[in-house]
């Protein structure tokens, strides 16, 4: 909004008090800063201050907080008015704070402040509250009704409409079952795979420990037939015991070691089971990844042949047998 | 059959009779010596008796046009659950809302529960006293129907509930008014000509977070062991009225944010860090463009000069003495030391 000096002028011909330059500072300061003072006109502005409701110095217009109607006179006379004596029976209320917490020990039926406002954001406590608090409702309320005798179990041959058709009941039983039975099946899975796992291991293990006694027995034998060794020992059987358990123990400790590197590197590349068909084709993330590319190698050129051919080359046959007659 | 239940008082025993005869037929295999009269130990007494139905408490419950499906069974769910509640037609959204008082009277009924959907989104529902008594609107929230599978509880059609409340709805006004609207409307009259005799399941209202909880339990057994029914749903207050769908306002609850507002707020918010981010590269695009200082003589140069003595420069002619190492050869190895 624009300062307009033409009104400036008869005000100041009107009065001609320091109190109204003030104000025509201030006046010209204030519509500066809020152009939403349209509402208030100068001569509105001139008579506030001079009955003093306005100061000098900026003055802000600032917007009066939404007041919400909290008519606490007018709900209790509805209230009054509105409510209903009946008797108990009619309506079957109970306004009571929910029941002990057996699981968490809480003490007493008083509610305390910490427990007595329900988180709403934690959904289980939240309805374990709900829960307790219909529970509380029905313990006090079973031997109300009894005294009015109302029965709140039906008898075995008492045959109604329910809320729910049997049908509906009949789903619902199915899902729960079946539910139950993925667990189930998933439980055996993973049992019977832990099994085979270890079967597998248990096996491997009495194979190799076979194996070495063979290969330990035959050696005993070979020396005792070329005259190696003239004991008969190795036809006891094992009865190094405390020597063997070292072997052993160093065996685990090579076993604890896992996998060895070329193992790792495989697994690494080529993942644990899954999927093995589809592995290596050529797709966008493949043909761009350039990890295996070594330059010095792909640089490298020519170098050496492989070692120079084979490295555990055969002699020949005439080399063979000069060397045989040589022994 | 409805003109019998129109007709006030003395009705006599020529309606009761019509009613026992219904009321036979609709249980099948129920002895028909637990309905007469002697009351020995687990006799099923009749819900009408002799005209004992005094508290005439009727619902009318429906909805406006544009409702989802949800809605739609959570009203029905309702109907089912309150036997003393009566059906109607969609209304239509250009009336205004006094006609829903109009309906009622046709009706013939004093309480009403009015769904409205709004943007085919938001559920607000009305609850009224219907000609003069209070009413208020509310958001509703969370709707759970009763044909859900996790809830796997199940009650007789139209038995009476009983009905849980917070204590926190004594403390303050609004909430008892709300208390008492909730008991006359949900509450199945005794002896309601619709309702079954027994007692087995459980409305409970609480308060949390400034909302209104509201669940549906079924008791099992007399150790208070419960299983959900449904339906379940939050309401959350907006307005409490005076009047009936009208009438000067008697609260308004200040921590009420309409769900318009809510979904403008996360907008905006959204536009904002886009903006800001927008903003933050903006300035480091003008920084790298901006004319930098040529910094050609550091003035931090001499921070670190500690003026110290020259050295004499020593250049070597000959070559270095050789040193004697000071091993002492006589002391073994380590793995020697340790085989032995």
């Amino acid at each position: 909004m624009v300062v307009d000096s033409g009104t400036m002028e008869p005000a100041e011909e009107q009065q001609q008090e320091q109190e109204e330059e003030e104000e025509e500072e201030e006046e010209m300061l204030g519509l500066d800063s809020e152009e939403e003072n349209s509402e208030m006109s100068d001569d509105e502005l001139q008579e506030a201050f001079a009955s003093g409701l306005l100061k000098p110095g900026m003055n802000v217009l600032v917007d009066q907080p939404k007041k919400h109607v909290n008519n606490v006179e007018g709900m209790k006379q509805c209230l009054a008015d509105f409510r209903k004596d009946l008797p108990w029976v009619e309506r079957l209320v109970l306004t009571n704070p929910p029941a002990e917490d057996v699981l968490s020990q809480a003490e007493g039926k008083v509610p305390k402040p910490a427990n007595g406002d329900v988180n709403a954001d934690d959904d289980f406590q939240r309805e374990m509250f709900f829960y307790r608090q219909a529970q509380a409702t029905v313990l006090e309320a079973l031997p109300l009704l009894s005294k009015h005798g109302i029965a709140t179990k039906r008898p075995e041959d008492y045959f109604a409409e329910m809320a729910k058709s049997d049908q509906h009941m009949q789903k619902i039983r199915k899902k729960l079952i079946s539910k139950q039975m993925i667990l189930e099946k998933s439980e055996k899975a993973k049992k019977l795979r832990e099994q085979r796992k270890f079967g597998k291991k248990v096996q491997v293990e009495v194979i190799q420990k076979r194996q070495k006694e063979k290969k330990a027995m035959m050696t005993a034998v070979k020396r005792y037939q070329k005259g190696m060794t003239d004991k008969l020992e190795f036809l006891e059987g094992d009865k190094k015991q405390p020597g063997k358990d070292s072997a052993q123990g160093s065996k685990k400790a090579a076993a604890k070691k896992g996998p060895n590197a070329k193992r790792k590197f495989k697994d690494q590349k080529f993942g644990f089971g899954g999927k093995k068909s589809g592995k290596k084709w050529n797709t966008k993330e493949s043909f761009n990844d350039v990890s295996s590319f070594r330059a010095k190698v792909a640089n490298a050129k020519g170098g050496k042949k492989g070692k120079g051919g084979k490295q555990n080359k055969r002699p020949g046959k005439s080399v063979r047998k000069k060397m045989k007659g040589r022994s | 059959m409805s003109a019998f239940k129109r007709k006030r008082g003395g009705q006599g025993a020529v309606g009761k009779k019509a009613k026992k005869a219904k009321v036979v037929a609709d249980r099948d295999g129920a002895p028909s010596e637990t309905e007469q009269g002697t009351k020995n130990e687990v006799t099923v007494p009749a819900p009408v008796s002799s005209g004992k139905w005094t508290n005439k408490e009727r619902v009318l419950i429906f909805s406006s046009r544009g409702i989802n499906f949800r809605t739609r069974h959570l009203m029905q769910d309702l109907r089912t659950m309150m036997p003393h509640s009566k059906a109607d037609t969609k209304m239509d959204r250009k009336d205004k809302l006094f006609v829903v008082n109009e309906v009622c009277e046709i009706k013939n009924c004093n309480k009403c529960l009015f769904f409205e959907a709004k943007k085919k989104q938001d559920l607000y529902m009305w609850i009224a006293n219907s000609p003069h008594g209070p009413s208020a609107k509310f958001l509703v929230q969370n709707i759970h129907t009763l044909a859900e599978l996790k809830m796997t509880g199940n009650c007789l059609k139209g038995s009476r509930p009983l009905l849980s409340f917070d204590p926190k709805f004594d403390k303050e006004p609004q909430f008892a008014l709300l208390k008492e609207l909730f008991i006359q409307t949900f509450s199945t009259p005794h002896y309601h000509p619709k309702s079954q005799p027994f007692v087995d399941h459980v409305y409970t209202f609480t308060i949390a977070d400034n909302r209104i909880w509201f669940r549906n339990y079924q008791i099992i057994e007399e150790d208070a062991s419960l299983v959900e029914i449904g339906p379940r749903f939050v309401l959350n207050l907006i307005k409490v009225f005076q009047g009936s769908f009208g009438g000067p306002t008697l609260y308004e609850n200040p921590d009420f944010k309409s769900p318009n507002m809510h979904r403008r707020e996360i907008r905006i918010a959204a536009a904002a860090r886009v903006r800001e981010k927008q903003m933050v590269k903006e300035m480091q695009k003008m920084k790298r463009t901006e004319a930098k200082q040529d910094l050609s003589k550091d003035i931090t140069a001499d921070v670190f000069l500690t003026p110290a003595p020259e050295k004499p420069v020593h250049i070597e002619t000959e070559a270095p003495e050789p040193r004697f190492s000071n091993k002492n050869k006589r002391k073994a190895m380590k793995r020697q030391r340790q085989r032995r």
